[in-house]
């Protein structure tokens, strides 16, 4: 104990550079994080995108360096860059109408209705769901018989001539996926957005209808600035969310049909276990690695300036 | 402003119409899982009408979910405990060494959290295996520990970054080592960023489905998601016994969720705001 | 990726569902608990061929006091996942399911290329494997694998439903035509296609090729491997022209996209669909969806109008290999040479209803089969198509190119040459 106190006192004396006037505690308090974090993350990816320069089938142990060759083919492959484009529509639509959704719900029930409370519990209890779950209910929900799921519930209302093979037809399976993933997400942009009006003083709504501004007036200039951390929050979320959508395409439609719902990274997944190009499906998940960190640093970037200017 | 006007009332009754259009998937799996297979070919929609329970224990035996709540439960609270005590511990070093170290660490750390995982996940199983883990629970939740590490990692540092650095000083100066200090002084104070951390931690590898199917398939230590897979694909067109199956699945985590919403909610809106 | 890993993947994951994933591996193994030589015989098998290999490896116990297993099923994207995943860990079981020939990644080819499948060919059985099969075990003239023979793909169908619309079974493309035109007036679903499920996607193609290929060029495959054939320019435009003659002519169900292999099923076992182009080894799940599984039956699917083209589909069903890396792997390769036996063999294809490898005498065979014999004995049966494709490509392409077609989002000569341009990636 007493050898402790000493140490520590003598920690103390040598620690000049130290944040907020605290002691620095001892750097063990980060080993054990870090060698986990090593072992787990760091080595496992290094060693792995090593192979993304090599013609890896996966198994065995016969492997070739073959320099750049995996990307160059990347660039030239059809599949590959249709994968890619469905990545960005499916992020895009996801970033817009999960946010738009769940501004919307945010404030809806951030006003004096009586069932608001009950209303976002409603309304976020998807997000605690496993999305394979989530997916494997709207599988039924989507299901092309018109008497069954989604099609009934629209002959029901007298819609019926909207009924789709929603996840059967190449130009809407696509749409149908990120549907999912916006059902089960918006209640996440809409809590979000709901600390952020927490944080906005009712005085300044107060004062601004003493002033005589509408609701229109006073969402644009109070609440909407106020907004921006929130809004930085909820779309970094969902973009990084979007690019790297896994589970729900795999459990609802496995890419096609045809190849109308790849991504990225569905289209790595099939690459290192379907075809057995390991190497190949290294390069491609280098380059959405690169992807989502452009992106976000980007957005940060552009956003944070966003939020000090307002 | 928060006075019930005629106003409030139609927004009212605009918000419910959104939530029972909202809640239609969840009406159709309920009522499916309720209904035997005549019904669900006649009245697809309709209320089940007499409601039949037969479903649900076929579900509960055919996909074993019994077991797989305790392996879902166990791999989830262990991860959790780890990821607490190992996260907190490396967040209160760098947040408090502003030294050349500290930071690089800590750069390091955020790097992991957008690495996909695909990159490492052949070599990680490879030592998986080596290290003999591959099918136990003690591999899981070295991965778990490991890959929600970044993110610990960061929710903490920012957290103690904003505490006043008086309080440890008093106890180490009134010789407490650090460790203690840190046990009896900062812990306690990281309270709310410890709920954030267990209750997003906690959802995450609860819901994980990718890698327990490939460290865990047919080991018998499958988790909820993994058997649910198993048994939704297995028994496809039996589409009463698939919903009975997907309702009993995901009920304990609604369950937990209502009694904790508060919390649960509050950890989640307060998640990432770095 | 052999026509029989798509069938297997149904019964993997009815296996896989259940007991198995359930966890048990003891229950579902016939053994259990460790023997004094090091522990049981680690096996992974195809879910379609459950039920001979367990009667295979109990059988073989009986006779083996010292020998011990433990038997696995796993769903067919595990055997995809965590089988591929083990094999890169050098973690493979002794024994484990591998497709026969080439054309995907967990096939005979590709398997023992890279070094992980055990050389059985110093076994007596080996030298019985008919000549025109040779390509399904062989690679290099070496064997790596069993198979207990092969199952045929046709048509299975309903005769109640055929009786309805007062139709016989078809002999001539023409004729298919019309008894599906007579169907569909009764209201009766001609073909069922559960096309979601993409291994359903490639049967009716994999029907109709035998005649509209291999009967006129019978060494396509060596033309392909030579460079000197193409998909495009070959009867497999004619074979696709047709299936969307089919599908242009209403004789699916709607949506076949959005239909499930499942779902496609049951139209037919209760008699909603008339019939449904599947492989033999199915069978048994038509039955059980049926409330009278006498009903159903099975013809060759005519590509042509002249009887005499039409060849038909039929190849060797998934085997098991014994992993190179395995230190059991003598223990491994003593039960496959067990296997080999005639009286073995027989006995594992008619728990499987596939037709026996080879036999000392008549073979029993599932009689839904008969009209399939005579093609056999022939010579006019054909490998499934993938067996010769040379990587893992061109089948998942073949999947997706057929669903985009269904779709109305590609034509013929487009998904030809996708699929030749698949053919052409290396290995």
């Amino acid at each position: 104990m007493t050898v402790t106190a000493q140490a520590v006192r003598r920690d103390a004396v040598k620690a000049p550079r130290r944040r907020g006037g605290g002691i620095a505690p001892p750097w063990l308090f980060a080993v054990p994080a870090l060698l986990i974090y090593v072992l787990v993350v760091l080595y496992p990816a290094f060693s792995g995108a090593g192979s993304a320069f090599t013609d890896w089938s996966g198994v065995g142990a016969q492997r070739s360096f073959v320099g750049l060759d995996n990307f160059q083919q990347l660039f030239h492959d059809d599949q590959a860059l249709g994968a890619l484009r469905n990545t960005l529509l499916l992020t895009v639509a996801i970033v817009v109408v999960q946010n738009g959704i769940g501004l919307l719900l945010a404030l809806g029930v951030h006003t004096g209705i009586k069932s608001r409370m009950v209303l976002r519990v409603i309304f976020f209890a998807p997000v605690v769901v496993s999305p394979v779950m989530v997916s494997f209910l709207w599988k039924y929900v989507y299901n092309p018989a018109p008497d069954a799921g989604l099609n009934a519930a629209l002959g029901a209302i007298g819609l019926g001539g909207l009924r789709q093979d929603w996840l059967g037809n190449p130009s809407i399976a696509l749409w149908s996926v990120a549907f999912t993933v916006i059902w089960q997400c918006a209640g996440y942009s809409m809590v979000i957005f709901l600390a952020g009006l927490e944080g906005v003083p009712a005085e300044l709504h107060e004062s601004a209808m003493v002033d005589g501004a509408g609701t229109v007036a006073r969402f644009r200039h109070i609440t909407w600035p106020l907004l921006a951390p929130a809004v930085t929050i909820n779309l970094m979320l969902s973009t990084v969310g979007g690019l790297t959508l896994f589970t729900q395409i795999i459990a609802m439609t496995n890419g096609g049909p045809g190849y109308a719902t790849d991504t990225l990274s569905t289209v790595l997944y099939k690459q290192a276990f379907v075809f057995g190009k390991f190497g190949y499906s290294t390069a491609v998940a280098l380059v959405l690695a690169i992807f989502v960190a452009a992106v976000s640093f980007i957005q940060i970037g552009y956003l944070r300036s966003r939020e000090t200017a307002a | 402003m928060r006075k019930y006007k005629p106003r409030t009332f139609v927004l009212e009754v605009v918000m419910v119409a959104v939530a029972i259009a909202f809640l239609f998937p969840v009406y159709a799996l309920v009522t499916l899982a309720f209904k035997d297979p005549g019904q669900i070919a006649n009245k697809p929609l309709s209320l089940p009408d007499p409601p039949s329970v037969g479903s649900f224990g076929e579900a509960w035996q055919s996909a074993s979910l019994g077991s797989a709540l305790l392996n879902s439960t166990l791999i989830t609270v262990s991860s959790v405990l780890v990821l607490i005590v190992l996260g907190s511990l490396a967040a209160y070093f760098l947040a408090r060494t502003a030294t050349r170290l500290s930071y690089t660490l800590y750069i390091l750390f955020l790097v992991g959290i957008i690495l996909p995982f695909q990159l490492g996940m052949i070599p990680l199983y490879q030592m998986v295996n080596d290290l003999g883990l591959l099918g136990t629970y003690q591999g899981m939740i070295l991965f778990y520990t490991g890959i929600q590490l970044p993110f610990t990692v960061f929710l903490y540092t920012g957290f103690i970054r904003s505490l006043p650095a008086d309080y440890t000083n008093a106890a180490l100066i009134d010789g407490a080592s650090h460790l203690q200090a840190f046990a009896h002084v900062i812990f306690p104070l990281l309270r709310p960023i410890t709920g954030t951390v267990l209750i997003l931690n906690a959802v995450h590898i609860w819901n994980d489905f990718f890698t327990p199917l490939l460290y865990l398939g047919g080991s018998g230590r499958e988790t909820v998601p993994v058997r649910v897979f198993a048994f939704v694909n297995e028994y496809t067109s039996n589409y009463g016994l698939v919903a009975a199956g997907l309702v009993l699945a995901a009920l304990p985590i609604l369950l937990l969720f209502l009694v904790l919403q508060r919390y649960v909610i509050r950890g989640f809106a307060s998640g990432l705001k770095g | 990726m052999a026509l029989d890993r798509s069938v297997s993947r149904r019964r993997l994951l009815q296996l896989a569902g259940g007991a198995t994933l359930a966890g048990a591996l003891a229950a579902c193994g016939g053994g259990n608990g460790s023997s004094s030589s090091g522990g049981p015989l680690k096996v992974i098998g195809a879910g379609s061929q459950e039920a001979g290999l367990r009667k295979a490896l109990d059988d073989y116990k009986k006779a083996h006091s010292d020998f011990d297993f433990n038997l696995s099923f796993s769903p067919a994207d595990q055997l995809q996942t965590a089988l591929r995943a083990q094999l890169a860990a050098g973690n493979a079981p002794d024994l484990h399911a591998v497709y026969p020939g080439n054309g995907s990644a967990m096939s005979m080819v590709q398997l023992s290329k890279a070094n992980l499948l055990t050389d059985l060919s110093s076994q007596s059985w080996t030298q019985k494997i008919p000549t025109g099969f040779k390509g399904a075990f062989q690679n290099d003239g070496k064997t790596f694998i069993f198979s207990p023979g092969t199952s045929v793909l046709g048509a299975i169908y309903n005769k109640k439903a055929f009786a309805t619309a007062g139709v016989d079974v078809p002999t001539t493309w023409s004729e298919l035509l019309s008894v599906c035109d007579k169907l569909k007036k009764k209201g009766i679903v001609p073909i069922a296609l559960g096309a979601q499920t993409p291994w359903v996607t490639q049967l009716i193609d994999y029907a109709l090729v035998p005649g509209t290929v291999y009967a006129k060029t019978p060494d396509f495959d060596d033309k392909m491997t030579a460079g000197t054939a193409s998909f495009a320019d070959s009867g497999w435009a004619d074979a696709m022209d047709k299936y969307l003659e089919l599908q242009k002519k209403g004789f699916f169900n709607d949506n076949p996209n959005g239909t499930t292999y499942e779902q496609a099923t049951s139209m037919v076992g209760t008699g909603k669909a008339a019939m449904a182009v599947q492989v033999s080894a199915v069978l048994q799940a038509f039955r059980a969806a049926s409330p009278t599984p006498d009903d159903l039956g099975m013809f060759p699917f005519p590509a042509t109008d002249v009887a005499a083209d039409n060849w038909i589909p039929g190849g060797v069903v998934v085997g098991i290999a014994a992993s190179a890396k395995s230190k059991k792997a003598e223990e491994a390769k003593k039960f496959i040479e067990y296997c080999g036996q005639p009286e073995v063999v027989n006995a594992w294809a008619e728990a499987v209803a596939c037709v026996p490898l080879y036999s000392d005498g008549d073979a029993k065979v599932d009689p839904v089969l008969k009209p399939f014999l005579p093609y056999l004995k022939d010579n006019k049966a054909v490998p499934f198509m993938d067996q010769r494709w040379p990587n893992a490509e061109v089948q998942p392409t073949h999947f997706a190119v057929v669903q985009e077609l269904l779709g109305g989002k590609s034509t013929v000569p487009a998904a030809l040459k996708k699929m030749d341009e698949a053919y052409r990636k290396s290995a």
